[in-house]
């Protein structure tokens, strides 16, 4: 027998004889009794879910038990009662309202900027040369650092707020969407010059296609910092949203208020990136990645 | 079915009267700016395709059979010589000329369908129906016109890539190394694929590829080119009817004659550095 074939019997032997169990969903073997951890036949998604339950669950008893002080960290049910209220008897939904109508707006107005601009210098070298440079040497200025220029130019009132926001959403846009247009594979570009496309024909039917999967993360960012500055824009200064809830909360010495806001945050920055998300496997269609 | 077998000697001279599709190269040479100065690609091509005529043109690589192949298509433009199709000189892309690449190249976001409905220009919808039906329909893909590239394997992908090249009704098909990529069975599968198409179509083919058995398999002449600089060795004709047996004498002895023009020392180029290319 030679060596390579003892070999292979050794290793045969081995897995025959190692106890049969049963593997992850992700393909994973089980390791041997290293860990019996690792053999515990739990679903992944499951497993996520151990650690921040029974932390809720530890919080709400040392509440209750008045080990945390309820001013500085109310209970989960209280946080939950006070958004309850406040969907009830207070004013939730106008300040939830106002919050989403700003990102809305900003996103709309800043993607749309992103889109334009990242349309042009991605499909035309000239643009790409004259506004390029410029664009870039803006984006490394924090967003942030614009605000006390925008007051004093829009004042306190909307037409600030939704500009910081605009700003936020329209880097990652016009970053991607250009970028992407400018990497098309040369050889599909080949493909339209042998079918004789014009300019047009090549930026609607083979560039733009091209660079969508692209452009969809662009938005998907997009919006997602378009959160990221309303809640700046509302921490800011202003008299209506969740920001100002969160605000107000502070001011009161309410951390249920403040808590309830964040979650609110959370809650609703999580569905319109879940909606743009769906939004844009629809656009993709079947097609891979 | 009955099995067709078309002999180019013999069908030739008189559907030539009725057919366009004459390919005519001649290119005092092609050079490409290298990071070391010029590098000549081609010199000295001279050859004319006829009408309905399938060619195959092998070689070494780097001996310019691609370059040649995208002249042909119009895609490359600056070199000294003259290319004509049907007497017109080619001075770009032309939907006269359908080329199939050797990677697919097919558009990831369009469907079987589409991606063959590419090649098609304006015509009347039900018009543009038939014409992608049948094309679909003429490699084999009835059951995959609503498939997405990424959905196939190698040979459906480049059948798809034949039909958008074809669908157009081009005179001359262009073929730079369809299936080099793919594996064995399938490749030879594809070879009676492309025979077949052919024989429905009528176009004139010119097929690159370094395969000499695919080439004597498939052409009426194999155009046998050399390296450094990349011109045309020898020009041979394959007289035998269709469809081939791999194993027949006579085939065996063609493949070896194009065996041994490659390996006639006095083409065997010095492994020199790229660059510098000493011409034998
Ligand atoms: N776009 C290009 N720029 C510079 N050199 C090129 C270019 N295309 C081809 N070449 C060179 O020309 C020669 C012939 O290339 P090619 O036609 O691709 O050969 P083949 O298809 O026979 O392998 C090679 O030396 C290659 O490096
Ligand atoms: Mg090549």
């Amino acid at each position: 027998m030679s060596t390579a074939e003892q070999n292979r019997r050794l290793v045969w032997k081995r897995v025959t004889e190692s106890p049969a169990k049963p593997t992850s969903p992700s393909g994973r073997s089980a390791g041997g009794s290293i860990s019996s951890l690792r053999s515990i036949r739990v679903p992944d998604q499951l497993l996520g879910w151990i650690i921040p339950v029974s932390t809720l669950v530890l919080w709400e008893l040392l509440a209750r038990a008045g080990v945390l002080p309820p001013n500085w960290l109310p209970a989960p049910t209280v946080i939950a009662r006070t958004i309850y209220e406040l969907a009830v008897a207070g004013d939730l939904w106008r300040h939830v309202g106002i919050t989403l109508g700003r990102v809305a707006l900003g996103f709309l107005l800043g993607a749309a900027a992103g889109t334009i601009l990242g349309g042009l210098t991605g499909y035309a070298s000239l643009a790409r040369k004259l506004l390029d440079p410029l664009l870039q040497s803006l984006r490394s200025v924090p967003s942030i650092a614009w605000v006390p220029l925008f007051l004093l130019w829009l004042g306190i009132q909307e037409s600030s707020k939704i500009a910081l926001i605009s700003l936020g959403a329209f880097f990652p846009v016009y970053l991607n969407l250009s970028v992407a247009m400018r990497h098309v594979d040369p050889k599909l570009l080949e493909v339209g010059r042998l079918y004789r496309l014009t300019s047009f024909q090549m930026v609607r039917r083979l560039i733009l296609p091209a660079a969508l999967p692209e452009y969809i993360v662009g938005l998907r960012s997009g919006l997602g910092l378009a959160w990221m500055f309303v809640v700046a824009a509302e921490l800011l200064g202003a008299s209506s949203g969740i920001g100002f809830l969160m605000v107000d909360g502070q001011m009161t010495g309410r951390a249920a208020i403040i808590l309830a806001s964040v979650i609110l945050f959370a809650v609703f920055g999580k569905a319109t990136d879940w909606m743009m998300n769906a939004v844009g496997r629809k656009l993709l269609g079947h097609r891979a990645r | 079915m009955i099995k067709l077998i078309w002999n180019y000697e013999n069908t030739m001279p008189d559907s030539s009267l009725f057919r366009s599709g004459t390919v005519d190269v001649q290119i005092a040479h092609k050079a490409f700016a290298g990071s070391q100065g010029k590098l000549l690609a081609l010199t000295n091509i001279l050859l004319t395709i006829d009408p309905g005529e399938f060619v195959c043109i092998v070689g070494g690589s780097g001996c310019g059979k691609t370059t040649l192949l995208r002249i042909i298509a119009g895609l490359e433009t600056d070199y000294a010589g003259v290319v004509a199709l049907d007497g017109t000189p080619i001075t770009g892309p032309g939907l006269d000329r359908g080329v199939v690449f050797q990677e697919h190249r097919l558009f990831s976001w369009l469907t079987v369908h589409d991606n063959v409905a590419f090649g098609l220009s304006r015509l009347p919808p039900a018009e543009r129906a038939l014409k992608i039906r049948h094309y679909i329909n003429l490699v084999g893909l009835n059951d995959f016109e609503y498939e997405y590239p990424h959905q196939l394997s190698g040979g459906m992908s480049q059948r798809v890539a034949i039909a958008r090249a074809l669908v157009g009704s081009p005179e001359v098909l262009l073929l730079d190394e369809p299936f080099a990529s793919l594996d064995a069975l399938t490749r030879m599968r594809m070879q009676q694929e492309i025979l077949r198409i052919w024989e429905a179509e009528r176009t004139t083919v010119v097929l690159v590829t370094h395969d000499i058995e695919e080439a004597v398999y498939l052409a009426d002449r194999v155009v046998i080119m050399s390296t450094q600089p990349g011109t045309i060795k020898k020009i041979l004709p394959v007289g035998l009817p269709r469809p081939r047996d791999r194993a027949d004498r006579e085939f065996v002895r063609i493949r070896k004659s194009v065996h041994d023009e490659f390996f006639d020392p006095g083409t065997i180029a010095p492994m020199v550095p790229n660059g510098s290319r000493s011409v034998s």
